[in-house]
């Protein structure tokens, strides 16, 4: 009995250490997200209580809103185009990086540099000086004896603005590479060069494989985010100009949510795309048995 | 099944992560408000001399009014200076200030009142924000105060004070007035041999007079034109509503919405008018054609002119938009409003502070236009001798358009904005970007209006 209660203290003072956790996780997480699924079913506008409503919202979104379909095919090319962008960029700077001896530190602290100020005003300012129709961009095209671009304002090249911009902000990619990098073990390189083989084979057989659990976290952390890309659209474009091309699916939830004040609707489309991010991220799980080497096989 | 719940909080947490980036900023500015009530509220009590309110004998017992508005930084400092103004002045009155940029300030706001917090003197804007918080009954009716003296309209244009009063309710009090004007460099159309605009031109005259710099000078002949601004115009012009007057759907016949955009589709054809995506290039107010002397036009509200004429720094003339039947389709609008909300404590002193936001000189004296020309007749005549040429030059156009308008719609649904998005980045974009006809445009414009009122009711 006494022991029993000794026990309950000493778990109350585990739960006590790990409350700011807790009252976070569930008062800022938990709930909030409990409580928009709530809201999907009503409609509420912020001013008035929410009105139960049903499956109304989801049955627009399904059948009859354009512009919800329209996004997520904009959100589907972005994610599919700029996470590997941004993967690749990473991966060829992490090895550059991975063999510089002198000076690593700096190098990458600028590499790292664009992921900080990612979505920050500024860089929206820069990204539409630098493609604009006398920026940076199009004047080195004129001087290579190509014709300039309308980068912002034409609907093909619109989205590609933006994809460069994702594939530019790699550090935190890069940074896992290159941990993952290090940590494959010199003598495999030893071992095959002796036995002859060139760098492109030992790329592909001996790094590639031994990074796969690296490249496997690197593209569910990517994925989501690519999903949930909003800033920079809106600080470039703002309203999913030119002709909706970057209209993403989170800058329309939030339109949404804050210019058309349709809370309840905004509460289903993130629903929708947590379901869509979820299944997503499992099918790429699921899948990683067939493509992910671990190196010692008794730990999986 | 583990996977897919790892997965599932993998992505929770992200989506979480990414939201609560928003509410900091949110936390970071109420924190600033905060600091700056707090040296305000110094500045006040340390100033014990002044006019007392209209107290009366005793001393008026002490209140704390909260004021909630959105701007840029000098509507910041300004609105600060005319509060510590106000507290000298009233040593009884507390204010707590509260401010944002208009992003984010209906955000703010809606929070507010969802959490029974409305500040007791907010700021509001015209159309569907209006109806929006008049139909959630929201805001006090500021009547009783103007029949009890407390609010002096006596000297306010009483056509503007018209566009705060929703269903026989005086909801807000306008601040300043706008209204849309053509702004015009007259050195570019004195140079290509066309002549000025001036009062009682039409369409076809700003046609001839685009066409002709175009084809003298090289340079477009205008920027193309804002359907969410000028479309209603052009409706009103034509004797039609941009609304119908039950709020169910467009206002106007297919007709007009053609014809308007057939004039821009034309003009882009010939290269009188550029292409969108020159447009969108150009996005931002100071990087606008006319700006760059790449266009002798464009077509603005007034209060936006100052920057603009700034940016371009070379004289720019003002008129009004291109008739026939200017007076009737020009308007002036309330740049803003305050409002005091209903269920405030102090109401009568939210009262009072609005009186001396719209009657007194010293207010206008210290933001001296910067929202929107005052409404108050007298201020805005003692307040343009002490302003810069590009800012008499509004207030002139402001007397110009108040002689040649009628009152403003005030029949803005609650899907409004919705509309407009619907019009302004999606279907005006199609047609001038020729990828649908202004047919087609009319009547998807028509029947998704009607479906988006219907949703919203």
């Amino acid at each position: 009995m006494a022991t029993r209660k000794a026990g309950g203290y000493r778990n109350l003072t585990g739960y006590a250490f790990i409350s700011p956790f807790l009252i976070g996780f569930f008062g800022l997480t938990v709930i909030p997200v409990a409580m928009t699924l709530y809201l999907s079913f009503t409609d509420y506008n912020m001013l008035r209580p929410p009105e139960w409503i049903g499956l109304e919202h989801y049955e627009r979104m399904f059948t009859k809103d354009e512009k919800f379909w329209h996004s997520l095919r904009v959100t589907f090319f972005y994610t599919f185009t700029a996470v590997p962008l941004r993967l690749i960029v990473a991966l060829a700077i992490a090895m550059l990086v991975a063999k510089i001896v002198r000076g690593a530190g700096f190098y990458r602290t600028v590499l790292y540099l664009p992921s900080i100020i990612g979505g920050s005003v500024a860089v929206a300012v820069m990204w539409r000086q630098l493609f604009g129709l006398e920026g940076a961009i199009n004047t080195i095209l004129k001087w290579l004896g190509l014709s300039g671009v309308s980068w912002l304002g034409d609907p093909k090249y619109a989205i590609w603005t933006l994809i460069l911009l994702y594939g530019w902000q790699f550090g935190s990619s890069m940074l896992i590479f290159l941990a993952g990098l290090k940590n494959i073990p010199n003598d495999y390189y030893e071992a095959a060069s002796v036995d002859g083989a060139g760098s492109v084979t030992m790329f592909f057989r001996i790094t590639l494989p031994l990074l796969t659990p690296v490249i496997l976290f690197n593209v569910v952390i990517q994925l989501i985010n690519g999903f949930l890309a909003f800033t920079p659209a809106y600080v470039i474009f703002g309203d999913g100009r030119p002709l909706g091309a970057t209209l993403m699916y989170v800058l329309y939830l939030f339109q949404n949510a804050f210019t058309f004040f349709d809370m309840g609707y905004a509460s289903g489309m993130a629903w929708v795309l947590l379901v869509i991010v979820g299944l997503l991220t499992a099918l790429i799980f699921k899948s990683s048995e067939y493509w992910v080497h671990y190196e010692s096989k008794g730990d999986r | 099944m583990f996977t897919v719940l790892l997965a599932l909080m993998l992505a929770l947490t992200a989506v979480l992560s990414a939201c609560g980036g928003k509410s900091d900023n949110g936390g970071t500015n109420a924190a600033n408000s905060n600091t700056a009530g707090r040296s305000e509220n110094g500045g006040g009590s340390n100033a014990g001399s002044g006019s007392e309110g209209s107290g009366g004998g005793d001393a008026p017992k002490p209140v704390t009014l909260k004021v909630l508005w959105w701007g840029g930084q000098t509507r910041h400092d300004n609105t600060l200076k005319i509060i510590e103004l106000y507290q000298q002045q009233n040593p009884h009155v507390t204010i707590e200030p509260e401010f944002t940029g208009f992003d984010g300030y209906w955000e703010k706001l809606s929070a507010m009142v969802a959490g029974n917090n409305t500040p007791d003197v907010l700021q509001m804007n015209f159309g569907e924000y209006l109806t929006q918080y008049a139909k959630n009954d929201v805001l006090a009716d500021l009547n009783p105060f103007v029949e009890s003296g407390i609010i002096d309209t006596s000297k306010l244009d009483a056509g503007i004070m018209e566009s705060g009063v929703v269903d026989g309710k005086l909801l807000g009090i306008p601040l300043g007035m706008n209204a849309l004007t053509v702004i015009y460099d007259p050195e570019l159309i004195k140079q290509a041999g066309a002549q000025e605009p001036a009062l009682g031109w039409t369409w076809d005259d700003f046609k001839a007079i685009a066409r002709t710099v175009h084809q003298n000078l090289g340079i477009y002949g205008s920027p193309t034109l804002e359907a969410n601004n000028i479309l209603e115009y052009y409706a009103r012009q034509n004797d039609q509503k941009f609304f119908s007057d039950d709020g169910t759907g467009v206002g106007f016949d297919d007709q007009i919405f053609i014809d308007y955009f057939n004039m821009q589709v034309e003009l882009i054809k010939e290269g009188v008018m550029p292409s969108l995506d020159v447009m969108q290039q150009h996005s931002a107010l100071e990087d606008q054609l006319i700006v760059h002397g790449k266009a002798p036009f464009d077509v603005r509200w007034s209060n936006q002119v100052v920057a603009l004429a700034k940016a371009a720094n070379r004289p720019l003339k003002l008129t009004v938009l291109p008739g026939p039947n200017t007076e009737k389709g020009l308007f002036l609008k309330p740049a803003m409003f305050f409002s005091v909300a209903k269920d405030s404590k102090n109401a009568e002193e939210a009262a009072k502070f609005i009186n001396f936001f719209v009657n007194s000189l010293e207010v206008e004296e210290i933001q001296k236009g910067e929202r929107g020309v005052p409404i108050n007749a007298e201020i805005r005549e003692a307040i343009s001798k002490q302003l810069d040429e590009v800012q008499k030059n509004m207030f002139d156009y402001i007397d110009l358009a108040a002689a040649n308008s009628s009152p403003i719609d005030t029949n803005y649904p609650v899907g409004s904005a919705e509309v407009l998005n619907l019009l302004g980045t999606d279907i005006e974009d199609r047609i001038l970007f020729a990828e649908m006809s202004p047919e087609d445009g009319a009547a998807k414009f028509r029947e998704q209006t009607a479906d988006i009122l219907a949703r919203k009711r």
